[in-house]
């Protein structure tokens, strides 16, 4: 049985080997360093590994890593970055915290007298910096810039710059990845950009070299409250294009692809949410609805929806309108324990996380606490299928390579078990 | 003249603009700043902040209300201060060296500010010996630490330790944060967790032994 289909049993809710996921997208990887430390730890080749992500300085999961690690996943990266430059055209760089990797040319950093980290969107050095990365820090935050708000002249066109048809060089992209991905053994996920609303990572617009309309995180939420016609109009406009790019992006993928990433916006907070039920029916619902049903009324495609914390509330809501995937399955939130989410979610929706906490355990906890967590977990999430083990969101800078094998072991041990 | 209870209504609401004219009415009236705030402004924030632990009311509404609340104690704060007339106790906070998260933190700030607290808020990606320089210069009794970040807990840790260290008398050190629990505060010895904003006033009141 190949990677891809261990996948897709798992996705159909058949049992079978659990599959595994490290690295398919910006919610499943791996920080930088900790790649490095693991490719050491593999004897693998040794080289500055690169950044495919600088937002969360997620390093590369080249295909010597993904067999060692045991991934049965994989993904196609976006033409440009979270900052707006190219992936292309790499150099060395130094991080702050002494390690070399590879940066795309457009990385473009200015480092102040106390050793602050600044990047500038789309590597103009000409315009404010839109990412900051503290000297003691492992990855950037984005600067918001917002211009004062006037109230009587907001327009949703200025929240929707970004939200464009695909551009040529964005389809020759595309058709180089998915030439790249085709006849891959793993499972493909891809994603478009777009999809994903009012992600508080993209609202402050890191990519934009002078943002304008909503940008500052508080105003969002704000306005999610006192400015919600505004808000409606933005995801109105974002549907839209998204769904003529995702009849272009298809065409471009055909068989190719297997998951869809729709949407990163967090719902959850450590024990709550961000917004009531009867705000995400109003405010987020249809937009998602009509998404995903196009996704399967087009494509073979499963949707895939993160969102952090304590969604419980809102899991049926995920459901209904037509999320195939969650993650990252934060356990560990309120609300949110495996065996529970099993029971009453588990047969409509399939878990893609869950795996170990990374807030505590995978980081503070020794390689014994690891492979407890990791076992008890994919007893509770993996009888029948529905289940794809991953990391409760990406792997944090300082994590201890000795408890990232102890997870990697436990996987691969409970899968030679047979579960 | 507006009646305070309305004042309360209108925070707990979130409705800015009837908060900064119901303030500037109750001023008028001759009603003391001291007594809108303890009677007015105060009760409204505890409403906000129930609300919230009930799960009742949400993260933007909490935003909206403590953007009210701020607002009318731009009005209010530079009378009290005309009047010689301060808070009865004060707080340091800020988000720990390497984490630039700060929405948790303003809304402590914030309820801090409505609870009788002169608030020092010392931003983001802030030193631990920072802390310990402003509790010492403001006589601060509380000190509230957040970080959103695993990668910036170990930094939470350094920060209490180095409070500790400097043994400043009757300083209480709070914390908390997405990944922060109360076994991890209780780890790197922090007097107290709070979960949530409301929770963080609640915590804070009782530490310097307020128990209003």
């Amino acid at each position: 049985m190949t990677s891809r289909e261990k996948v897709w049993r798992a996705l159909r809710h058949e049992a079978g080997p659990v599959p595994v996921d490290f690295g398919s997208t910006g919610v499943t990887g791996l920080h930088i360093s900790c790649v490095a430390a693991l490719r050491e730890h593999y004897g693998l080749d040794r080289h500055p590994v690169r950044v495919c992500e600088p937002f969360q300085m997620l390093g590369e999961i080249e295909d010597d890593l993904a067999d060692a690690l045991g991934s049965d996943c994989t993904g196609v990266n976006g033409r440009t970055t979270m900052f707006g430059f190219a992936n292309e055209g790499w150099r060395e760089w130094r991080t702050p915290w002494g390690q070399e990797v590879m940066v795309p040319d457009g990385f473009r950093v200015r480092v102040d007298a106390g050793g602050e980290h600044y990047l500038f969107p789309q590597g103009d050095t000409t315009v404010p910096p839109s990412g900051h990365m503290p000297a003691s820090g492992y990855f950037f935050d984005a600067i918001v810039r917002q211009e004062p708000i006037d109230e009587d002249r907001l327009d949703p066109a200025d929240n929707c710059v970004e939200f464009q048809r695909l551009a040529p060089e964005d389809i020759a992209h595309w058709q180089r990845e998915f030439a790249r991905v085709k006849g891959s053994t793993r499972s493909v996920t891809g994603g478009i950009g777009g999809t994903g609303l009012g992600d508080i990572a993209l609202v402050p617009g890191p990519f934009l070299k002078h943002p304008k309309g909503i940008r500052d995180v508080n105003e969002w939420y704000i306005s999610l409250v006192e400015r919600r016609d505004y808000v409606h109009r933005i995801f109105a406009h974002q549907c839209e294009i998204a769904l003529e790019n995702l009849a272009e992006y298809a065409r471009i993928a055909g068989d190719a692809m297997d998951i869809l990433f729709v949407c990163g916006t967090d719902f959850g907070t450590q024990h709550s949410q961000f917004c009531s039920v009867a705000t995400f029916d109003e405010l987020y619902a249809p937009y998602y609805r009509r998404i995903n049903d196009w996704v399967h009324r087009h494509t073979g495609w499963k949707t895939f929806k993160h969102s952090c914390g304590a969604v419980r509330p809102l899991m049926e809501r995920f459901i209904d309108c037509g999320f195939d995937i969650l993650n990252p399955v934060q356990c560990s939130a309120t609300g949110m324990e495996a065996a529970g989410l099993k029971t009453d979610f588990g047969d409509r929706i399939v878990y893609w996380g869950g795996g170990v906490d990374t807030q505590h355990v995978l980081p503070f906890g020794t390689p014994a606490e690891v492979t407890a967590q990791v076992t008890e977990r994919l007893a509770a999430f993996s009888p029948s299928g529905g289940y794809i083990f991953n990391t409760i969101h990406n792997i944090q800078a300082r994590t201890p390579t000795e408890n990232i094998v102890a997870m990697v072991d436990a996987v691969h041990a409970f899968n030679r078990r047979g579960g | 003249m507006p009646q305070l209870s309305e004042l309360t209504a209108a925070l707990a609401a979130g409705k800015r603009a009837e908060t900064v004219r119901l303030t500037q009415e109750l001023l008028a009236a001759g009603v003391r700043p001291q007594t809108i705030i303890e009677e007015g402004l105060v009760p409204g924030m505890a409403v906000i902040g129930e609300q919230f632990k009930r799960n009742e009311i949400f993260v933007p509404e909490m935003l909206v209300a403590a953007r009210a609340m701020k607002e009318a104690l731009k009005l209010l704060e530079p009378l009290l201060a005309q009047a010689g007339i301060k808070p009865k106790y004060t707080a340091i906070i800020g988000t720990v060296r390497g984490d630039l998260h700060d929405i948790g933190k303003n809304l402590v700030s914030t309820m801090w500010r409505g609870a009788n607290f002169a608030v020092i808020d010392l931003g983001t990606n802030v030193a631990p010996e920072r802390y310990v320089q402003a509790a010492r210069e403001h006589g601060a009794q509380i000190v509230g630490l957040s970080a959103l970040l695993t990668t910036t807990m170990p930094a939470m840790k350094e920060t209490v330790a180095l409070l500790k260290e400097a043994n400043l008398p009757g300083v209480k050190v709070l914390v908390g944060g997405a990944p922060i629990t109360q076994l991890f505060a209780d780890e790197i010895g922090a007097d107290g967790y709070a979960a949530d904003a409301g929770t963080a006033v609640d915590l804070a009141k009782r530490l310097v032994g307020d128990a209003a």
